[in-house]
């Protein structure tokens, strides 16, 4: 199928769109059909960039946590198993669009890409070079911990004793004293190469909005719109 | 040279804490998989796991900004991750402000930052805007399709519109004690290892 | 032309000098290469060409340096990104961005180059140094010799005129090392000023053209070329550098071996009474589609295992090296026979014993490449008695001592040096009581003196009847400690014999 790149700018909007979506609440038929359709656009944009397994287990939870809201729970149901199920699939059906929005976006956009977005919209370069940090840390913690919790297993010391306070102190520390020293070496890395030279950066990615763009953009800015002219106005 | 300016370095170092304390939100929100109600306990747990690296990020603060742009950061990623934009500035607002208390002794004084600390915790409820927003109406509307008023209750009993300034101050209260408890291992660790 | 004129330097916070009356002029294009034990000043003189000394590492600072007639002192390091690019020891932390596109640009963005020069350098560098089958990955999944050779792009496509090397083969294997040779020839040839602080020496002889010894902060030594070629190993030994040919000479005994195609499977090895034996070794990256259990991992299949080891016989109380190439399986060997993969169905027989699962934890332990991991507390005694089952301050205090450590007990083991913190983490293994030791890669980056404590250390554990297996690709180790090799090729043995 044909890959549909959209802008970072787009979809950053589709976030705001699809935030403010699930954040007011649908009760008819109509309000539910437009948060399904906002929720089936990012599912489609993943089908398109080929992930075709998320797409369906996206929909998959989605369907299931609508399924058994609209029919397997009614105001009969009592107890603590329906209760949870009510607040598990209230949460999944009120929060998963925007979930499965944001995940699509983390998941196909490059962070150079996200960078020059970020440019564009006049955003300060210390944020931006901040957030890129913030989105190397991510994995390098992520390794660091793997190793840490590797290292907790051969001594046995995987829950602290049974001590809560001690199951953090040995994941912590370890943890801040390696993200500590790679911090160390990666600024002098960075500095040699220039970070924080006072002019503009730069980017090698033009941006440009595309059709497809302008036509998301559209799509949500209208759904949102209808949204609330039947919520608020009618 | 300016050097009120900040530099790269404090960039990257802004960079690093934000991961980290974004990572103890993360551990503490998968807790919260296992009930909503234990989202509500997220006001104790992530300003007392959380204020171990944020001590260690208070040492190395110098200048004026850090803190705020540390905010902007948990603000645009919990924007991202589809976790809604309301609580955006009360985050960023917390951030400022923690900023400016701890900057009135130059980051230095044990008091002002405790209570710096205190205030940048409230960043924390903002995990909460989405739910209060919409539980107000999704109660009225689980109302109307027939619920009993008092399954509603109890489904939002832990968070609403009234606990949430209970919750503000909570937050507050813990990040204080947090404060103290964070720099306590910071005293045993990394002051004891030289790194600070 | 670089210019470092009577300087003194001393690390903020450090009691002892870093360095004394520096003078050193280097031309253009020429190939300078500093040696000297840990500590000696090399990577301080690299940071006084770059700039990292006086504008990001903080100390008092006499004389001056002038790099192509700029004051270091006064030149902003962002002004020097263009002048003077510097690749680090260390590829994990050097990189900024995700992806290696990213990474490749990272400099060029941040002095403002235009898009369009941006993407005219990347394709050039691409082309120049082989890089396309690396573009579009994420830096997280690239080996460190791969992380190198980005981290060498990078600073090129600032095009600098020098390039400093702080110890740059640390962390590679062999082939690695062979390719950032051949990068830092094309270098030299383009006419670039290049400056290489380095402990292994021998991948360097035919490229540097003036060599540096420093001691204790201090230019002890100059030699030409021709000069430092004609060393003997015993001249360095004395000077407490590593060799510049034996590491040849195993090249091609081990290197030869090991990179050679032929599929020879030759254990040279007579089983005795008490051996560690090793029982179905299996593991794979890609397992078999399981709907409701997990299917284990057998015999019949190990064909398409990433590791097989069906039946293994270890000498007891010896010190085993484990080589191959990168990729090999060498660390996952490691990790499954220390019990950290869940899916690998090891068993192990230590005397009349057989462990399997979980229990394998207790009997082995892994001394990482990275130390730092696998320290917890505050003092090195309460890591040491971290480990015990009962603690006992008196043997902890018993294991720290023989370990040379004493003295540190009350140290927090994050300030103490990377041999002793190693060492620190022998100390725990030694409580813990494994009988089976297994270090990954633990001379990388040591000088030579570093290296030969650490094998002495490890004989020394093999004759108190623990079995050592060390994974390495430093040659010196090997015929320094190891009494048997166990070579490995695509998850299989290759090899295991004795020395």
């Amino acid at each position: 199928m044909m890959k549909i790149s959209l802008d970072p700018r787009t979809k950053l909007f589709m976030i705001f769109a699809v935030s403010f979506i699930v954040m007011v609440n649908a009760v008819t038929p109509f309000e539910w059909g437009i948060r399904i359709a906002v929720t089936l656009i990012p599912i489609l944009l993943m089908i398109t960039e080929g992930k075709y397994a998320s797409a369906f287990r996206f929909s998959l939870l989605y369907a299931a946590a609508l399924i058994l809201l609209k029919f397997f729970i009614s105001s009969e149901s009592t107890g603590f198993i329906s209760a949870f199920l009510v607040g598990y699939c209230g949460i999944v059906a009120q929060f998963m669009p925007a979930m499965i929005t944001a995940w699509y976006v983390i998941r196909t956009t490059k962070i150079g890409e996200f960078m020059s977005a970020m440019q564009k919209m006049h955003v300060p370069d210390g944020i931006s070079i901040s957030l890129a940090v913030v989105m190397r840390f991510f994995p390098t913690i992520k390794e660091e911990y793997g190793s840490i919790c590797d290292a907790m297993k051969m001594r046995g010391i995987s829950f602290g004793g049974g001590k809560v306070t001690k199951m953090i102190e040995y994941r912590m520390i370890p943890l801040l004293f390696s993200c500590v020293s790679i911090g160390e070496e990666l600024s002098a890395a960075a500095v040699t190469r220039g970070l924080g030279a006072p002019v503009k950066r730069s980017s090698p990615y033009e941006l440009r909005m595309k059709a497809a763009d302008i036509i998301t953009i559209a799509v949500f800015t209208v759904f949102t719109g209808l949204f609330i002219t039947v919520k608020y106005i009618r | 040279m300016n050097d009120n300016k900040l530099k790269a370095k404090d960039f990257i170092t802004v960079g690093i804490f934000t991961a980290l304390l974004f990572v103890v939100e993360f551990a503490c929100g998968m807790l919260g998989f296992i009930h909503p109600y234990i989202v509500a306990s997220y006001v104790v747990m992530i300003p007392l796991v959380g204020s171990i690296p944020m001590m260690l990020f208070y040492t190395k603060i110098e200048k004026f900004g850090m803190i705020t742009i540390m905010s902007v950061l948990l603000a645009i990623i919990m924007f991202v991750t589809g976790m809604g934009w309301l609580g955006a500035p009360l985050i960023i607002a917390a951030g400022v402000i923690a900023d400016l208390i701890a900057k009135k002794s130059n980051y230095k004084s044990m008091k002002a930052i405790a209570l710096s600390h205190g205030v940048f915790c409230l960043w924390v409820c903002a995990n909460y805007f989405p739910v209060i927003v919409t539980s107000e109406s999704y109660r009225k509307s689980l109302i109307d399709g027939g619920y009993s008023m008092e399954y509603c209750d109890n489904l939002f009993r832990a968070i609403n519109s009234k606990t949430i300034i209970f919750l503000l101050i909570l937050c507050f209260v813990f990040g204080v004690i947090g404060a103290y408890v964070g720099k306590s291992v910071v005293k045993k660790h990394f002051e004891k290892a030289g790194i600070v | 032309m670089i210019n470092i004129e009577n300087v003194n330097f001393r690390y903020k916070g450090s009691g002892e000098s870093g360095l004394h009356d520096i003078t050193l002029n280097i031309a253009d294009g020429e190939t300078v290469l500093l040696c000297g034990a840990s500590g000696c000043g090399k990577t301080t003189i690299t940071r006084l060409v770059n700039g990292l000394i006086p504008h990001y590492y903080k100390g008092e600072l006499e004389g001056t340096v002038t790099v192509n007639g700029r004051d270091i002192a006064n030149t902003e390091l962002y002004e020097l990104a263009s002048v003077v690019g510097t690749v680090f020891q260390n590829p994990r932390s050097q990189f900024f961005a995700v992806d290696t596109d990213g990474e490749i640009t990272f400099g060029t963005e941040n002095i403002g180059m235009s898009p369009e020069e941006i993407v005219r350098r990347k394709a050039d560098i691409t082309e120049e140094m082989g890089l396309s089958p690396l573009l579009g990955k994420s830096l997280f999944a690239l080996s460190g010799g791969e992380k190198q050779k980005i981290a060498c792009a990078s600073v090129s496509a600032l095009m600098p005129d020098i390039m400093i090397l702080d110890e740059p083969s640390s962390n590679l294997d062999w082939k690695a090392i062979d390719e950032l040779k051949n990068v830092i020839r094309e270098w030299k040839e383009k006419g670039r000023t290049i400056i290489i602080s380095e402990h292994r020496l021998w991948y360097l002889k035919y490229i540097v053209d003036r060599v540096i010894f420093l001691d204790k902060g201090q230019i002890a030594k100059e030699w030409n070329k021709a000069e430092f070629s004609s060393l003997t190993t015993e001249k360095l030994k004395e000077y407490g550098l590593r060799p510049i040919t034996l590491e040849e000479k195993y090249i091609r005994e081990f290197g030869g071996d090991i990179f050679s195609d032929t599929t020879e499977n030759t254990i040279q090895y007579h089983t005795k009474a008490d051996d560690i034996r090793i029982h179905d070794l299996f593991f794979t990256y890609t397992p078999p589609k399981y709907v409701v259990f997990k299917k284990k991992l057998t015999a019949e299949n190990s064909d398409d295992y990433t590791l097989a080891v069906s039946d293994l016989s270890l000498p007891a109380g010896k010190v085993i090296g484990l080589i191959g190439k990168n990729g090999a399986g060498k660390s996952t060997f490691l990790r499954c026979l220390c019990g950290l993969e869940k899916d690998c169905p090891v068993k192990l027989t230590i005397g009349d014993e057989v462990v399997s699962g979980k229990k394998i934890l207790n009997k082995c332990y892994m001394v990482m490449q990275d130390v730092d991991h696998q320290l917890f507390t505050d003092s090195v005694v309460s890591e040491v008695m971290l480990s015990m089952q009962d603690e006992d301050k008196e043997r902890a205090e018993n294991f720290i001592t023989s370990l040379g450590l004493s003295g540190y007990e009350n140290t927090h083991p994050m300030a103490l040096s990377g041999g002793q913190k190693q060492r620190v983490a022998i100390a725990s293994a030694l409580a813990a009581d494994a009988s089976l030791l297994l270090f990954d890669e633990p001379t990388s980056g040591l000088d030579h003196k570093h290296m030969e404590t650490v094998g002495e250390l490890l004989k020394r554990l093999a004759v108190q009847g623990r079995t050592v297996i060390v994974s390495t690709h430093d040659p010196e180790l090997i015929s320094l400690c190891c009494e048997y090799v166990l070579c490995l090729e695509k998850g299989r043995i290759k090899y295991f014999r004795q020395v």
